[in-house]
């Protein structure tokens, strides 16, 4: 579908700059580097700073009154993946777009909770995902039925917006709420995913296009691929770091060639990523209908491209990088979730392909 | 047209994009196409005559400051300029050199007599340049390069070798890199001089490329040079070459940008007209491809906006010279693959699915090689864009 129509007074790249700045600011004192290992397994820490970041605005991202579009969503999400934070934004954002127009008394009563604090969202794709095992729900009578997978968040959040294809809408359940079951499902991601299991669950439900759905779920994967942009971002300045400092065999590292061509590569294949997403957000927020296909390409780039960003900064970091209580490996988890969910680079170069030469017979 | 959407660059460029696509269709017409296409490869791209109407039509130095009688294009604009030339498969390599590298040097360092001489010339097409940098022992190392000049009167005596001179064979003039301080520090003795190929003494020998076009090694005994053709001060060169390299980068991957996605555009029509379209390995190869032709777009868009703002891009030139050097390789070797042994076949060949593939592959190594090599451009993004230590 044709994304909204910009608006006169969406911000300039001096503000966005001054956004960037804020967060990261925010998100230092917040979630300092050195502590982000001990909060991120605590949910009380997650809800913490999810409330610090509602003060400061963050949480209306998206949301049609704050004339913000996807280029600030990508923004954010890539300060976050700079912090190793995993604050529930995402679910903030679906919520924004999906509860933007035509909104009831509990939508609109959920968006105001959810802009102050009180209220904060896990985002479950469901059917929409794009994983062939992320599950789906399905809505009889007002209540849910299914399971979905693959959810983050869902430790720290005092809602789950659940997308339902049969009928498509978007449905808000209390973290809570009798019959749902929450599991998590321990992996590489720190804090981890989890399963949540519907059984004829009360929950408010909005019909909604499944376009609109779709278009969500877009958003949601540009905003993870920005939260590994942030990530391996980070993880890889702080090996040009070491290598101007670390010596071996009498010199600085940072003086092989070796280690040069292979912080050159990264460096091209950052720019690469980060500018083809600055693209596809750009062209949503423009009102261009071709934004999908930038997006897939930024997707089908990035995906195997962060992962070797990810795995040559750890070869240029050496084992100094490996320990866990080093900042590298929070990011190496990070940017390998990231690029994996949602179908991947895979499903996005399928979608590059239908575009160029039609959907397969 | 298998392609990726255009990027809105705004109401001005889409405008003169109109204006260059119905110039082109008046002026270089599928006939005429037809006609090059009959000429020996080597001999294509390169058309003085089709240079001369270029420059008469006002189509040379389009992106030249209004003052020295261009037309002040935007980078944008200039952009959809060579894009839509390098579809129409139109010769204008011819004028390439001069309008590009020359002309951006004699902006900046000619003289207000050497201005107003040359680049009229250039710009109704009539002076053709080959680039004389490289020599046996200063390729990547350029700095090391020997040919000496030495003053005499009112002239320069040249005495040298140059090798691999793109178009050397066919230019008039030879934009030449020479060494007129031997003493100085390797850098800083450096000059340029403009030499008129047809001077006694120079020796051309053209010998022809893996791609399929020549480029030539330049042999100078005793030729006699003006002073008035050195551009710039005396030992000052190495600014010179850099500097208006480092502006021609981006015209430069523009043009292959252009060429990239047309021949990307080739590939996928022919496959979406097989039942190659439906093999799901096919279809994935051609979706990396196409976003990897995303990023390279999007690295020249992000050299044309610092130009645009008045920066010269050192280590982003480089780093989108080295992507898309690259990616015509990945290009060229995917053809290989999908059309198999067929796309090995020159398109002239009965039963070739489409030619000029290989080619495409065999050119790629030039992309990598020619203007420093992808080596060099990694060094640069490491000293110059990371600051990591010598």
């Amino acid at each position: 579908m044709s994304p909204p129509r910009p608006s006169a007074d969406s911000l300039s790249d001096f503000d966005r700059n001054l956004l960037r700045q804020s967060v990261r600011d925010l998100l230092a004192d917040r979630w300092p580097a050195e502590r982000a290992v001990e909060l991120e397994t605590d949910p009380a820490a997650v809800a913490a700073v999810w409330q610090a970041m509602a003060a400061h605005g963050l949480a209306s991202l998206a949301s049609k009154a704050d004339e913000t579009g996807l280029r600030e969503v990508v923004l954010a999400f890539e300060e976050l993946g700079r912090a190793s934070c995993p604050a529930p934004l995402l679910g903030a954002v679906a919520a924004n777009i999906a509860f933007g127009t035509g909104q009831t008394n509990a939508t609109r009563a959920l968006l105001d909770d959810l802009h102050q604090g009180k209220a904060a969202i896990a985002l479950a794709l469901g059917a929409f995902d794009g994983d062939r095992g992320a599950g789906r729900v399905e809505v009889r009578d007002g209540r849910l039925s299914g399971k979905v997978s693959f959810v983050e968040g869902a430790q720290s959040v005092t809602h789950v917006l659940v997308l339902t294809d049969r009928p498509t809408g978007a449905a808000i359940v209390a973290n809570g709420a009798a019959g749902l079951t929450v599991q998590e499902t321990p992996g590489l991601m720190i804090p981890a995913f989890a399963e949540l299991i519907f059984e004829d669950t009360p929950a408010t439900v909005v019909n909604t296009p499944s376009q609109l759905l779709a278009d969500i779920a877009m958003v949601a994967r540009l905003a993870c691929l920005a939260r590994a942009v942030g990530a391996a971002q980070r993880a890889f300045e702080l090996a040009v770091d070491h290598a101007k400092v670390r010596k071996q065999f009498g010199q600085l590292i940072g003086q092989f060639q070796a280690v040069q061509h292979k912080l050159a590569n990264i460096v091209i294949a950052l720019d690469g990523a980060r500018l083809t997403l600055e693209a596809a957000a750009e062209a949503r927020d423009s009102g261009d209908p071709a934004w999908h296909v930038f997006a897939s390409a930024a997707l089908a780039f990035a995906g195997p491209s962060l992962r070797e960003v990810s795995i040559q900064t750890h070869r240029a970091l050496g084992a100094i990088g490996y320990a866990e209580e080093h900042e590298a490996p929070r990011h190496f988890r990070r940017v390998h979730t990231d690029v994996a969910r949602f179908g991947g680079a895979p499903r996005a170069r399928q979608e590059l392909a239908d575009y160029l030469l039609g959907p397969r017979q | 047209m298998a392609v990726l959407p255009a990027h809105d660059m705004g109401p001005a460029a889409n405008a003169f994009r109109e204006e260059v696509r119905a110039w082109l269709a008046k002026h270089w017409t599928p006939e005429q196409h037809a006609e090059h296409l009959k000429k020996p490869f080597r001999h294509r791209g390169w058309d003085t005559e089709f240079s001369r109407l270029m420059g008469r039509e006002g189509w040379i130095g389009i992106g030249w400051p209004k003052e020295f009688g261009g037309q002040g294009r935007s980078p944008a604009e200039q952009i959809a300029f060579v894009t839509e030339v390098a579809n129409s498969g139109a010769p204008a390599h011819a004028h390439n050199c001069g309008e590009t590298i020359v002309a951006q040097a004699l902006f900046a360092y000619g003289t207000k007599e050497q201005q107003d001489e040359w680049l009229p010339a250039i710009r109704r097409g009539e002076r053709t340049f080959g680039l004389g940098y490289s020599e046996p022992e200063a390729g990547s190392d350029l700095a090391a390069l020997r040919t000496g000049a030495t003053r005499a009167g009112d002239d320069w005596i040249v005495n040298g070798q140059k090798l691999w001179s793109t178009g050397g064979d066919k230019s008039e003039y030879m934009w030449l890199a020479v060494r007129t301080d031997p003493e100085a520090k390797k850098h800083a003795g450096i000059s340029v001089l403009m030499v008129d190929l047809k001077s006694p003494g120079v020796t051309i020998r053209p010998s022809l490329a893996l791609y399929g076009k020549t480029f030539s090694a330049t042999f100078y005994d005793n030729v006699r040079v003006s002073a008035k053709n050195m551009v710039g001060k005396v030992n000052d060169g190495w600014r010179v070459i850099t500097d208006a390299l480092a502006a021609e980068r981006v015209m430069i991957g523009a043009t292959r940008m252009a060429h990239l996605e047309s021949v990307f555009d080739r590939l996928t029509e022919c496959v979406k007209k097989t039942p190659l379209r439906d093999d799901p390995v096919v279809r994935d190869r051609i979706g990396a491809l196409a976003a990897d032709l995303e990023v390279a777009r999007q690295l020249q868009l992000r050299n044309s906006r610092l130009v645009e703002q008045g920066k010269v891009p050192i280590h982003e030139a480089a780093a989108g010279k080295v992507f898309t050097s690259e990616l015509q390789e990945r290009i060229g070797q995917a053809a290989l693959d999908v059309l198999g042994t067929g796309g090995l076949l020159s398109e002239d060949a009965p039963s070739a699915p489409l030619g000029e593939m290989e080619q495409v592959l065999r050119h790629s190594i030039m992309g990598m090689i020619g203007g420093g090599t992808n080596e060099i451009q990694r060094n640069v993004i490491a000293l110059r864009g990371l600051d990591l230590p010598r």
